[in-house]
């Protein structure tokens, strides 16, 4: 492969009349992770949302490994895009084990033993080994958020997609689901991932995307972005946030 | 001290009431009631045939009015249109004209329909009874459903359609499972007003409850000994109907997810979680 695994290229983006997206244009490579930050309602989980289709864009294109989303069957790419939500969205209805189980079970068509055992793995991989007959309502904020890391990994997706997946947890509870995230970042998982939490941004990210009115105002190289934004916007927003 | 107050007026209250109830269902029960001929074998017997008729036709009403609720909660959420006004249209007739007139379009109505000695049915009744209270019961199953449906957050299928289920896997893997859940209850109610419905089948002639109890009184002038009758079965029907859809509630309890809710509520950001609360 030799272009970006995921590229968003002059993506627009509206809601009826209102625009919210500019001409956006984001390069993900394979095994990157690009870090996306801005103020709130500037884009950010918009542009997530666009790449696996659960919004549809106006203009531009989207896609993975030079492949356009749009043309594609929609069932086939999100196959391929992992997404994680700020609000977990585990089946209330499941164990943990068969959240994680269902999909490769239903859409790939993979024996329920086999499901099972692979979910099972994957759980370990997030330290809920122990959980895995728990239901969801009897799980921490920070359990379940892990939970939905392994239901998304379960489909063997080529790039994941997180936002702002630690907003709604207990201060005492980010650390563990940060935890697995960098884990992934150290095995070579391709991520996009929308967050509020700077350092975390700083330590993990390789390149970071600064949003304001849904267009992209910065992109650089996550030290540089740092060590001092080349824009005006940037220096206004990390400022603000040091 | 007040609430304590209150309480104890409320204790007293309730139970001058129960003690004026009791004491009037007592001496009912002690002057009224013949019970030779309460517990006459003629009567048992009429009882127990009417009795055995009724539940046949509230198991298969049931089934059938919760099957066809569960197909028009669907068609009240389906993408297309026609199938959407066609499921409200079939709600608003059923729910907005009163049973007993759709039970006399069934029964007196539609074997007009044919020709003279042409109606297939020769004991049109029975049949009729179970159409009618199907179609009635199954727009409020639906509603109930269509409910249940819409109290499940967006989240589950914005999670499920990004996993790569189609939309349909997703309802029926997801968020059907939980609709149910959430409609049992007005379900279950549901329900039970269709067994007391059955009493207006009297009025189209089948050999319900209520048309022994209407039988007995006249001829023996007396409304009190079968009305006896008629109170128990009832709430022998309606009792076991509440123990049922208890046990299908306990079933479903997937523990303390009101837990979950009362986390996501508290976020309030107007991104992908809009419709969690809905
Ligand atoms: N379904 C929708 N309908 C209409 N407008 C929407 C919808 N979803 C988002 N918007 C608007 O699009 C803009 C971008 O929203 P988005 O949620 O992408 O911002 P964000 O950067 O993720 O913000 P936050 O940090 O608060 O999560 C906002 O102005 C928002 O009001
Ligand atoms: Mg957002």
């Amino acid at each position: 492969m030799t272009g970006p695994l995921v590229e968003f290229d002059g993506v627009d983006k509206s809601f009826g009349d209102t625009q919210v997206l500019y001409d956006v244009d984001v390069d993900v490579d394979e095994g990157e992770v690009v870090v996306v930050i801005g103020p709130s309602g500037s884009g950010k989980s918009t542009l997530l949302r666009c790449a696996n289709r659960l919004e549809e864009i106006q203009g531009g294109d989207i896609r993975l490994d030079g492949q356009s989303v749009i043309e594609t069957d929609v069932n086939e790419i999100r196959q391929q895009i992992g997404m994680v939500f700020q609000s977990f969205n585990l089946f209330p209805h499941k164990t943990a084990l068969e959240n994680v189980a269902l999909a490769p079970e239903k859409v790939k068509g993979e024996p329920e033993e086999e499901a099972k055992r692979a979910a099972s793995d994957l759980l370990d991989r997030v330290g809920l080994a122990d959980q895995a007959e728990s239901y969801p309502g009897a799980l921490s904020g920070g359990q379940q958020q892990r939970v939905a890391i392994a239901r998304a990994l379960a489909m063997e997706p080529r790039v994941m997609l997180f936002d702002e997946v630690t907003s709604a947890l207990d201060p005492e509870l980010v650390g563990e689901v940060l935890d697995v995230i960098e884990g992934l970042a150290a095995d070579g998982m391709t991520m996009v991932l929308v967050t509020h939490e700077m350092g975390f941004a700083r330590e993990v990210g390789d390149r970071i995307v600064l949003m304001a009115d849904g267009r992209v105002v910065e992109r650089t190289e996550t030290r540089s972005f740092f060590d001092g934004p080349s824009t005006e916007r940037g220096q206004q927003f990390l400022s603000r946030l040091l | 001290m007040r609430d304590r107050l209150v309480k104890r007026v409320g204790e007293v209250a309730a139970g001058g009431f129960v003690l004026a109830i009791g004491g009037l269902l007592a001496w009912i029960l002690s002057t009224q009631v013949d019970y030779s001929l309460l517990a006459s074998p003629l009567i048992a017997r009429r009882f127990a045939e009417a009795f055995f008729l009724v539940i046949q036709i509230v198991v298969i009403s049931s089934l059938l009015s919760v099957s066809l609720g569960v197909l028009v909660g669907l068609g009240r959420i389906s993408t297309s249109n026609v199938t959407g006004r066609i499921a409200k249209g079939y709600v608003e007739f059923f729910r907005g004209t009163p049973l007993l007139f759709q039970l006399f379009v069934i029964y007196f109505g539609v074997p007009r329909l044919w020709a003279t000695g042409e109606f297939p049915f020769t004991d049109w009744a029975i049949p009729a009874a179970i159409i009618g209270l199907t179609l009635n019961h199954g727009a409020y199953v639906g509603e109930a459903i269509r409910g249940g449906i819409d109290a499940v957050p967006n989240g589950q299928m914005e999670a499920a359609r990004s996993l790569g289920m189609s939309r349909v896997m997703a309802l029926r893997q997801v968020v059907l499972p939980q609709a149910w859940r959430n409609a049992l209850a007005a379900i279950g109610n549901d329900q039970i007003i269709l067994v007391k419905d059955t009493s207006l089948l009297t009025v189209i002639a089948v050999p319900e409850i209520m048309s022994v109890f209407r039988n007995i009184n006249s001829n023996q002038l007396d409304p009190w000994t079968p009305l006896v009758w008629v109170c128990v079965l009832y709430l022998a029907i309606t009792m076991s109907m509440s123990q049922l859809v208890n046990g299908l509630e306990r079933r479903s309890d997937w523990g303390s997810d009101s837990r979950m809710f009362g986390r996501l509520s508290g976020l309030g950001s107007g991104d992908d979680d809009g419709g969690e609360e809905a």
